[in-house]
């Protein structure tokens, strides 16, 4: 179990004891996202309610906060290299590698994170980009902040990461809803969405669903094949490759 | 028009991808190059992860130099015998090049040293090449004798023993400068993960001194065993060749094939070389600016999927 997830169990304990109980419902507007051959990215809609057990809206003497990080299960690896001029040439100089890296992690939340809760907090939910646990993976010296920031830049640039500070709005005193556009670059698998009500800088309730990146059709089956036989999808690479340069030379045989 | 790619997990310009694959296969087929030392930089560039990017064009280059194979065939362009001892000399170089590039990685500094002596490599090729070809252009055709083939001339090449006749490139030399050429390939193809057509193809010219008209498709013919070698080796330890890139570029690079064996069907000889050389150091100083210019974000940052 991640610390993260330790505290968070801790928290909705906590929050269950609560005096100022509250009821958190929410949802996503699609469960499922196919992706086909013209598939070019999509929004998803994340919305809710917080609510006091009787289900009224809360007061407006207890503010809620609502963060709504959508992040991807399958860990990646990464290796960072930093470059530093010798003479005139630049060459790599230091090296880290780093695992646990989430694939896609998006965050919105009602206001500037560091207004919601202290740095520790969100250290611990993983909220914002800054404070991702970015593992340093086994036999690596432990990486200064500059590669981890190197790793958020990268993935930043690919649009595979990115928050929205002040994206979630309250329609009313209780609803709540956010856009988030999955770009066309999402790695396939699930997704894990994840919602926090802060109250006076706590986790007053936290919900978490789940997301499919599906392939359909003959995008999932390309990909099945070339994971699950890949003796037989390379041979069959080759001789496709091998037949298309073979029958080319017969079709423009006359031309010259 | 987008289309999806499975392995690579993104989409993609149709008419982008099948133009950068006509590209490649026709300066694949009038020089005798694999294309990949474009092809692989540019997918990358255009967001295509670089494992996937290296293990795709390889597809490219299988069909494209099939392609050009057969057309210079044909024709009677094609020395087997010749490409098949290259391949000889290749294959178990690129046995040593995978223990040399493991030495040097063990040594630190492996990217540094590759490179360097890639760019020196390259720009002294390309630039004497140059300045012969230029010469003989010139000149009008009439070479300044480094190609000048005499009938009957002997060069240093000629005292090895273990003698061959190759019939198509009119030579009778020993077949240790051929194998041990294609050695040096492999191992360079290894370290560098390119193919290597573009040293080949002028060594071919200059230190083996076949007929330029026989060089290209030798050259395409031994490429074909390498890039088919390393689509497969791609596909069995990393499952990273993407079936519909690998499709739009095959299509591009059949018509790309096709005005390649043309024009270069028309070109002279000392043309031919005097555009390779352009080539060659076009490439070479790519190699350079890399190594110069200071980067955009001074940390380069690889991600995997971990397994």
């Amino acid at each position: 179990m991640r610390p993260g997830a330790l505290f968070l169990f801790a928290v909705a304990i906590f929050a269950t004891a609560d005096a100022r109980a509250e009821d958190l419902a929410a949802g996503i507007s699609r469960d499922t996202v196919e992706i086909t051959s013209n598939f070019t990215g999509t929004d998803v809609v994340v919305f809710g309610a917080v609510e006091n057990e009787q289900g009224e809206a809360l007061p407006a003497s207890e503010p809620r906060d609502v963060v709504v990080v959508i992040r991807s299960d399958q860990p990646y690896n990464a290796i960072v290299r930093q470059k530093a001029p010798v003479g005139p040439i630049w060459i790599n100089q230091d090296m880290r590698r780093f695992s646990g890296v989430p694939g896609f992690y998006f965050l919105a939340s009602t206001r500037p994170l560091k207004d919601i809760a202290k740095p520790e907090t969100l250290d611990q939910l993983e909220l914002g980009l800054n404070n991702l646990a970015l593992g340093t993976a086994p036999g690596s010296i432990v990486g200064p902040r500059v590669y981890r920031e190197a790793i958020v830049r990268a993935k930043a640039r690919d649009g595979l990461y990115g928050e929205h500070q002040g994206g979630v709005s309250f329609l009313s005193g209780s609803l709540f809803r956010t856009t988030v556009a999955l770009p066309a670059n999402v790695p396939a698998g699930n997704l894990k969405v994840l919602v926090y009500v802060f109250s006076a800088g706590q986790v007053s309730s936290s919900n978490s669903m789940t997301l499919f990146i599906d392939k359909t059709g003959v995008e999932r089956r390309l990909s099945d094949f070339a994971h699950h036989q890949p003796v037989l999808y390379g041979l069959a690479a080759v001789i496709l490759s091998a037949l298309a340069g073979f029958l080319a030379s017969l079709a423009f045989r006359d031309r010259h | 028009m987008q289309i999806y790619l499975p392995i690579a997990e993104m989409p993609v310009n149709i008419f982008l991808i099948i133009g950068l694959g006509a590209a490649v296969g026709f300066l694949s087929a009038m020089f005798g190059v694999g294309g990949g030392f474009i092809l692989t930089p540019f997918l990358m560039f255009l967001g295509i992860p670089p494992a996937v990017a290296v293990a795709t064009q390889s597809t490219q280059i299988v069909a494209s130099s099939i392609q050009g194979v057969i057309a210079h065939w044909r024709k009677g362009n094609v020395d087997f015998k010749m490409g098949s001892v290259l391949l000889g000399g290749g294959v178990l170089g690129s046995i040593a090049g995978i223990q040399l590039f493991n030495a040097l990685k063990a040594a630190g500094q492996a990217d540094l040293f590759v490179s360097l002596s890639y760019v020196i490599f390259l720009g002294s090729i390309g630039g004497l090449m140059f300045w012969e070809s230029f010469q003989a252009v010139r000149h009008g055709g009439s070479s300044v004798g480094a190609v000048k083939r005499e009938p009957g001339g002997h060069y240093w090449v000629h005292g090895w023993p273990l003698k061959m006749r190759f019939q198509r490139s009119k030579l009778y030399i020993s077949a240790i400068p051929p194998a041990l050429l294609g050695f040096l390939i492999g191992v360079l193809s290894v370290i560098m993960g390119i193919g290597g057509g573009f040293v080949l193809v002028p060594a071919m010219i200059y230190l083996l001194r076949m007929p330029s008209s026989i060089v290209v498709g030798t050259s395409l013919f031994q490429i074909i065993f390498v890039a088919a070698i390393s689509t497969f080796l791609h596909a069995i330890t990393n499952q990273t060749v993407d079936a519909i890139l690998a499709m739009l570029l095959i299509l591009g690079g059949m018509i790309g094939v096709q005005f390649g064996l043309r024009f270069g069907a028309r070109l002279r000889s000392e043309q031919m070389r005097l555009f390779l050389a352009i080539l060659v150091l076009g490439i070479c100083a790519r190699l350079a600016f890399d190594l110069v210019l200071p980067p955009t974000d001074p940390f380069g940052v690889v991600i995997e999927r971990a397994e």
